[in-house]
Protein backbone atom coordinates (compact mmCIF):
# COMPACT_ATOMS: atom_id res chain seq x y z
CA UNK A 1 0.00 0.00 0.00
CA UNK A 2 2.80 2.35 0.97
CA UNK A 3 4.35 2.50 -2.46
CA UNK A 4 1.25 3.61 -4.30
CA UNK A 5 2.45 7.02 -5.42
CA UNK A 6 -0.39 9.51 -5.40
CA UNK A 7 0.53 12.47 -7.56
CA UNK A 8 -1.86 15.13 -6.37
CA UNK A 9 -1.61 18.51 -7.98
CA UNK A 10 -1.99 21.20 -5.35
CA UNK A 11 -4.27 24.03 -6.32
CA UNK A 12 -1.58 26.71 -6.34
CA UNK A 13 0.34 24.78 -8.96
CA UNK A 14 -2.69 24.76 -11.18
CA UNK A 15 -2.84 28.53 -10.85
CA UNK A 16 0.84 28.89 -11.70
CA UNK A 17 0.30 26.64 -14.69
CA UNK A 18 -2.73 28.66 -15.75
CA UNK A 19 -0.76 31.88 -15.44
CA UNK A 20 1.96 30.53 -17.69
CA UNK A 21 -0.54 29.48 -20.28
CA UNK A 22 -2.07 32.92 -20.35
CA UNK A 23 1.31 34.65 -20.69
CA UNK A 24 2.16 32.49 -23.70
CA UNK A 25 -1.06 33.47 -25.38
CA UNK A 26 -0.55 37.15 -24.73
CA UNK A 27 2.86 37.07 -26.41
CA UNK A 28 1.22 35.42 -29.35
CA UNK A 29 -1.32 38.20 -29.38
CA UNK A 30 1.33 40.97 -29.53
CA UNK A 31 2.84 39.37 -32.61
CA UNK A 32 -0.53 39.21 -34.27
CA UNK A 33 -1.07 43.02 -34.18
CA UNK A 34 -4.75 43.82 -33.61
CA UNK A 35 -5.82 40.26 -33.14
CA UNK A 36 -8.39 39.80 -30.41
CA UNK A 37 -7.95 36.70 -28.28
CA UNK A 38 -11.12 34.78 -27.70
CA UNK A 39 -11.44 34.64 -23.89
CA UNK A 40 -12.69 31.08 -24.35
CA UNK A 41 -9.16 30.07 -25.32
CA UNK A 42 -7.62 31.62 -22.18
CA UNK A 43 -9.72 29.84 -19.61
CA UNK A 44 -9.51 26.19 -18.82
CA UNK A 45 -12.88 24.48 -18.85
CA UNK A 46 -13.74 22.93 -15.49
CA UNK A 47 -15.01 19.39 -15.29
CA UNK A 48 -17.83 18.28 -13.02
CA UNK A 49 -15.46 15.89 -11.21
CA UNK A 50 -11.77 15.59 -10.60
CA UNK A 51 -10.38 12.40 -12.16
CA UNK A 52 -7.29 10.30 -11.52
CA UNK A 53 -5.49 8.30 -14.16
CA UNK A 54 -3.95 5.06 -12.88
CA UNK A 55 -1.45 2.70 -14.43
CA UNK A 56 -1.21 -0.94 -13.47
CA UNK A 57 1.86 -2.96 -14.36
CA UNK A 58 1.85 -6.70 -14.08
CA UNK A 59 5.10 -7.25 -12.17
CA UNK A 60 4.81 -10.64 -10.46
CA UNK A 61 7.60 -9.75 -8.02
CA UNK A 62 5.39 -7.12 -6.44
CA UNK A 63 1.97 -7.11 -4.82
CA UNK A 64 -1.09 -6.03 -6.76
CA UNK A 65 -1.35 -2.70 -4.96
CA UNK A 66 2.38 -2.01 -5.39
CA UNK A 67 1.91 -2.40 -9.12
CA UNK A 68 -0.84 0.18 -9.19
CA UNK A 69 0.16 3.83 -9.31
CA UNK A 70 -1.45 7.15 -10.05
CA UNK A 71 -0.20 8.84 -13.19
CA UNK A 72 -1.85 12.19 -12.51
CA UNK A 73 -5.15 13.85 -11.62
CA UNK A 74 -6.99 16.59 -13.48
CA UNK A 75 -10.19 18.59 -13.32
CA UNK A 76 -10.30 20.61 -16.52
CA UNK A 77 -10.82 19.66 -20.17
CA UNK A 78 -7.42 21.08 -21.10
CA UNK A 79 -5.62 19.19 -18.33
CA UNK A 80 -7.26 15.98 -19.51
CA UNK A 81 -5.79 16.51 -22.97
CA UNK A 82 -2.45 17.64 -21.56
CA UNK A 83 -2.24 14.26 -19.88
CA UNK A 84 -3.56 12.31 -22.86
CA UNK A 85 -1.16 14.08 -25.21
CA UNK A 86 1.82 13.10 -23.07
CA UNK A 87 1.24 9.45 -22.25
CA UNK A 88 1.43 6.33 -24.36
CA UNK A 89 -1.78 5.26 -26.07
CA UNK A 90 -3.44 2.17 -24.60
CA UNK A 91 -2.61 -0.15 -27.50
CA UNK A 92 1.10 0.47 -27.02
CA UNK A 93 1.47 -0.19 -23.31
CA UNK A 94 2.94 -3.56 -22.38
CA UNK A 95 0.65 -6.57 -22.46
CA UNK A 96 -0.62 -7.31 -18.97
CA UNK A 97 -0.88 -3.61 -18.10
CA UNK A 98 -4.00 -1.50 -17.49
CA UNK A 99 -5.00 2.12 -17.61
CA UNK A 100 -7.80 3.19 -15.28
CA UNK A 101 -9.59 6.49 -15.06
CA UNK A 102 -11.55 6.96 -11.85
CA UNK A 103 -13.15 9.79 -9.99
CA UNK A 104 -10.74 11.12 -7.44
CA UNK A 105 -11.09 9.26 -4.16
CA UNK A 106 -12.20 6.00 -5.78
CA UNK A 107 -9.47 3.39 -6.20
CA UNK A 108 -9.68 1.17 -9.29
CA UNK A 109 -10.33 -1.92 -7.19
CA UNK A 110 -13.39 -3.91 -6.16
CA UNK A 111 -12.63 -3.40 -2.48
CA UNK A 112 -13.13 0.36 -2.63
CA UNK A 113 -16.25 1.46 -0.74
CA UNK A 114 -17.70 3.04 -3.87
CA UNK A 115 -17.10 -0.08 -5.93
CA UNK A 116 -17.84 -2.94 -3.59
CA UNK A 117 -21.61 -2.93 -4.24
CA UNK A 118 -21.12 -2.06 -7.87
CA UNK A 119 -20.27 -3.76 -11.09
CA UNK A 120 -19.10 -3.17 -14.61
CA UNK A 121 -20.19 -3.07 -18.22
CA UNK A 122 -17.63 -5.24 -19.95
CA UNK A 123 -16.56 -5.13 -23.57
CA UNK A 124 -14.20 -7.81 -24.80
CA UNK A 125 -12.19 -7.21 -27.94
CA UNK A 126 -11.23 -9.92 -30.35
CA UNK A 127 -7.57 -10.87 -30.32
CA UNK A 128 -7.43 -9.85 -33.97
CA UNK A 129 -8.99 -6.42 -33.47
CA UNK A 130 -6.90 -3.49 -34.64
CA UNK A 131 -4.86 -1.40 -32.18
CA UNK A 132 -6.71 1.68 -33.42
CA UNK A 133 -9.99 0.13 -32.25
CA UNK A 134 -8.93 -0.17 -28.63
CA UNK A 135 -7.40 3.33 -28.69
CA UNK A 136 -10.52 4.88 -30.18
CA UNK A 137 -12.86 3.04 -27.80
CA UNK A 138 -10.78 3.90 -24.74
CA UNK A 139 -10.72 7.58 -25.73
CA UNK A 140 -14.50 7.56 -26.29
CA UNK A 141 -14.94 5.91 -22.88
CA UNK A 142 -12.92 8.64 -21.18
CA UNK A 143 -14.72 11.43 -23.05
CA UNK A 144 -18.08 9.97 -22.03
CA UNK A 145 -17.05 10.10 -18.40
CA UNK A 146 -15.32 13.48 -18.15
CA UNK A 147 -18.07 15.11 -20.25
CA UNK A 148 -20.77 13.73 -17.88
CA UNK A 149 -22.62 12.20 -20.81
CA UNK A 150 -25.04 10.16 -18.72
CA UNK A 151 -26.86 13.16 -17.24
CA UNK A 152 -27.79 12.45 -13.62
CA UNK A 153 -26.77 8.80 -14.01
CA UNK A 154 -23.20 10.11 -14.34
CA UNK A 155 -23.10 10.17 -10.53
CA UNK A 156 -23.28 6.37 -10.55
CA UNK A 157 -20.24 6.06 -12.81
CA UNK A 158 -17.06 5.49 -10.82
CA UNK A 159 -14.55 5.00 -13.59
CA UNK A 160 -13.32 2.74 -16.34
CA UNK A 161 -10.48 0.33 -16.98
CA UNK A 162 -8.74 -0.83 -20.14
CA UNK A 163 -6.89 -4.16 -19.88
CA UNK A 164 -4.24 -4.81 -22.53
CA UNK A 165 -3.93 -8.57 -22.83
CA UNK A 166 -2.48 -10.84 -25.49
CA UNK A 167 -5.58 -13.05 -25.29
CA UNK A 168 -7.85 -10.06 -26.01
CA UNK A 169 -8.14 -6.51 -24.73
CA UNK A 170 -11.03 -5.41 -22.52
CA UNK A 171 -12.69 -2.14 -21.61
CA UNK A 172 -15.01 -1.93 -18.63
CA UNK A 173 -17.04 0.91 -17.23
CA UNK A 174 -17.48 0.63 -13.47
CA UNK A 175 -20.53 1.85 -11.61
CA UNK A 176 -21.71 1.89 -8.03
CA UNK A 177 -24.81 0.07 -6.74
CA UNK A 178 -25.64 -2.80 -9.13
CA UNK A 179 -29.29 -2.71 -7.95
CA UNK A 180 -30.01 0.53 -9.83
CA UNK A 181 -31.14 -1.26 -12.94
CA UNK A 182 -32.59 1.74 -14.80
CA UNK A 183 -29.56 3.95 -14.35
CA UNK A 184 -27.14 1.15 -15.13
CA UNK A 185 -29.08 0.19 -18.26
CA UNK A 186 -29.05 3.82 -19.43
CA UNK A 187 -25.31 3.98 -18.89
CA UNK A 188 -24.80 0.73 -20.79
CA UNK A 189 -26.90 1.83 -23.74
CA UNK A 190 -25.08 5.12 -24.08
CA UNK A 191 -21.72 3.40 -23.67
CA UNK A 192 -22.48 0.87 -26.39
CA UNK A 193 -23.89 3.52 -28.72
CA UNK A 194 -20.92 5.87 -28.36
CA UNK A 195 -18.43 3.12 -28.96
CA UNK A 196 -20.26 2.37 -32.19
CA UNK A 197 -20.82 -1.29 -31.40
CA UNK A 198 -23.20 -3.08 -33.76
CA UNK A 199 -26.76 -3.42 -32.41
CA UNK A 200 -26.59 -7.21 -32.64
CA UNK A 201 -23.51 -7.30 -30.43
CA UNK A 202 -24.70 -7.29 -26.85
CA UNK A 203 -22.67 -6.25 -23.85
CA UNK A 204 -23.17 -7.52 -20.32
CA UNK A 205 -23.09 -5.99 -16.86
CA UNK A 206 -21.74 -8.07 -14.04
CA UNK A 207 -21.70 -7.28 -10.32
CA UNK A 208 -18.22 -7.30 -8.78
CA UNK A 209 -19.44 -9.69 -6.07
CA UNK A 210 -20.24 -12.23 -8.80
CA UNK A 211 -16.94 -11.67 -10.60
CA UNK A 212 -15.05 -12.14 -7.33
CA UNK A 213 -16.64 -15.46 -6.45
CA UNK A 214 -16.46 -16.80 -9.98
CA UNK A 215 -13.06 -18.17 -10.90
CA UNK A 216 -12.13 -18.97 -14.46
CA UNK A 217 -14.92 -18.35 -16.91
CA UNK A 218 -17.10 -15.27 -17.07
CA UNK A 219 -19.50 -14.26 -14.34
CA UNK A 220 -23.18 -14.15 -15.18
CA UNK A 221 -24.48 -10.92 -16.63
CA UNK A 222 -27.09 -9.17 -14.52
CA UNK A 223 -28.13 -6.92 -17.39
CA UNK A 224 -27.45 -6.83 -21.09
CA UNK A 225 -27.93 -4.14 -23.72
CA UNK B 1 -9.05 29.43 -32.41
CA UNK B 2 -12.60 29.83 -31.34
CA UNK B 3 -14.47 27.02 -29.72
CA UNK B 4 -18.15 26.53 -30.41
CA UNK B 5 -19.90 28.75 -27.89
CA UNK B 6 -23.01 26.80 -27.04
CA UNK B 7 -21.20 23.54 -26.48
CA UNK B 8 -21.66 23.45 -22.74
CA UNK B 9 -25.12 22.46 -21.65
CA UNK B 10 -26.42 23.07 -18.19
CA UNK B 11 -28.96 21.00 -16.35
CA UNK B 12 -32.26 22.51 -15.26
CA UNK B 13 -32.31 24.93 -12.35
CA UNK B 14 -34.14 24.53 -9.11
CA UNK B 15 -34.99 26.61 -6.05
CA UNK B 16 -32.33 27.48 -3.53
CA UNK B 17 -33.13 25.37 -0.48
CA UNK B 18 -33.10 27.19 2.83
CA UNK B 19 -33.01 26.01 6.38
CA UNK B 20 -33.38 27.85 9.65
CA UNK B 21 -30.84 27.15 12.34
CA UNK B 22 -31.60 28.29 15.88
CA UNK B 23 -28.64 29.43 17.92
CA UNK B 24 -29.33 29.29 21.66
CA UNK B 25 -25.85 29.90 22.94
CA UNK B 26 -22.78 31.75 21.62
CA UNK B 27 -20.84 28.48 21.85
CA UNK B 28 -22.93 27.15 18.99
CA UNK B 29 -21.55 29.82 16.68
CA UNK B 30 -18.80 28.75 14.30
CA UNK B 31 -15.25 29.80 15.06
CA UNK B 32 -14.63 31.66 11.84
CA UNK B 33 -16.54 34.25 9.88
CA UNK B 34 -16.60 32.24 6.68
CA UNK B 35 -18.83 29.58 8.21
CA UNK B 36 -22.54 30.06 8.75
CA UNK B 37 -24.25 28.45 11.74
CA UNK B 38 -25.34 24.96 10.83
CA UNK B 39 -22.87 24.61 7.97
CA UNK B 40 -21.03 26.41 5.25
CA UNK B 41 -22.70 28.26 2.41
CA UNK B 42 -23.33 26.58 -0.91
CA UNK B 43 -20.36 27.19 -3.14
CA UNK B 44 -22.34 26.15 -6.20
CA UNK B 45 -25.99 26.12 -7.07
CA UNK B 46 -28.14 23.74 -5.03
CA UNK B 47 -27.87 20.15 -6.05
CA UNK B 48 -25.02 21.30 -8.26
CA UNK B 49 -25.31 22.39 -11.85
CA UNK B 50 -23.88 19.55 -13.86
CA UNK B 51 -21.16 20.57 -16.28
CA UNK B 52 -21.71 18.59 -19.45
CA UNK B 53 -19.44 18.67 -22.50
CA UNK B 54 -20.34 17.03 -25.76
CA UNK B 55 -17.94 14.91 -27.74
CA UNK B 56 -17.16 17.45 -30.46
CA UNK B 57 -16.37 20.19 -28.00
CA UNK B 58 -14.02 17.93 -26.05
CA UNK B 59 -12.28 16.79 -29.24
CA UNK B 60 -11.83 20.41 -30.38
CA UNK B 61 -10.15 21.30 -27.12
CA UNK B 62 -7.40 18.79 -27.77
CA UNK B 63 -5.62 21.38 -29.93
CA UNK B 64 -6.00 24.26 -27.50
CA UNK B 65 -2.65 25.82 -26.54
CA UNK B 66 -3.59 25.16 -22.92
CA UNK B 67 -3.75 21.41 -23.67
CA UNK B 68 -0.15 21.18 -24.86
CA UNK B 69 1.83 21.64 -21.64
CA UNK B 70 2.66 18.32 -19.96
CA UNK B 71 1.05 17.94 -16.52
CA UNK B 72 3.19 19.06 -13.61
CA UNK B 73 4.73 16.27 -11.53
CA UNK B 74 4.11 13.69 -14.24
CA UNK B 75 5.93 10.68 -12.79
CA UNK B 76 8.49 8.90 -14.91
CA UNK B 77 6.88 5.58 -15.86
CA UNK B 78 8.80 3.68 -18.57
CA UNK B 79 6.53 2.79 -21.44
CA UNK B 80 3.88 5.27 -20.29
CA UNK B 81 5.32 8.73 -19.74
CA UNK B 82 8.83 8.06 -21.04
CA UNK B 83 10.39 5.54 -23.45
CA UNK B 84 10.45 1.88 -22.47
CA UNK B 85 13.71 0.60 -21.02
CA UNK B 86 15.58 -1.58 -23.57
CA UNK B 87 13.42 -4.16 -25.32
CA UNK B 88 12.59 -7.16 -23.15
CA UNK B 89 13.92 -5.58 -19.97
CA UNK B 90 10.90 -5.66 -17.69
CA UNK B 91 12.70 -4.76 -14.48
CA UNK B 92 11.77 -1.49 -12.81
CA UNK B 93 14.99 0.10 -14.00
CA UNK B 94 13.31 3.09 -15.52
CA UNK B 95 14.38 5.50 -12.82
CA UNK B 96 17.99 4.36 -12.93
CA UNK B 97 18.09 4.58 -16.71
CA UNK B 98 16.90 8.16 -16.56
CA UNK B 99 19.53 8.88 -13.94
CA UNK B 100 22.37 7.53 -16.10
CA UNK B 101 21.12 9.66 -18.94
CA UNK B 102 21.69 12.81 -16.90
CA UNK B 103 25.16 11.74 -15.73
CA UNK B 104 27.11 13.21 -18.66
CA UNK B 105 25.30 16.49 -18.17
CA UNK B 106 26.30 16.54 -14.52
CA UNK B 107 29.95 16.08 -15.49
CA UNK B 108 29.78 19.15 -17.66
CA UNK B 109 28.79 21.31 -14.76
CA UNK B 110 31.32 20.01 -12.28
CA UNK B 111 33.89 22.73 -11.88
CA UNK B 112 36.11 24.08 -9.18
CA UNK B 113 35.39 27.54 -7.98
Amino acid sequence: MASVGVAKLPLHEDIVKDGKGIKDLQTQDEDGANQVVDPESLIKHPLQSRWSMWFFKNDKAKSWTENLRTVTAFDTVEDFWALYNHIQVASRITSGCDYSLFKEGVKPMWEDDKNKDGGRWLIGFDRKSKPQDIDRCWLETMLLMVGESFDDDSDLVNGAVVNIRSKGNKIAMWTGDWRKEDSITNIGRKFKERLGLPAKYSIGYEAHKDTMTKTGSMAKSLYTV
Amino acid sequence: MSAPAASRQLSAGRDIPSKRVTVNDPSQLPHDYSTTPGGTLFSTTPGGTRIIYDRNFLLNMRNSPLSQTPPKNLPSIPGVTCPEVGAGAEKPNGARKTATKTDPAEDQFQMDI
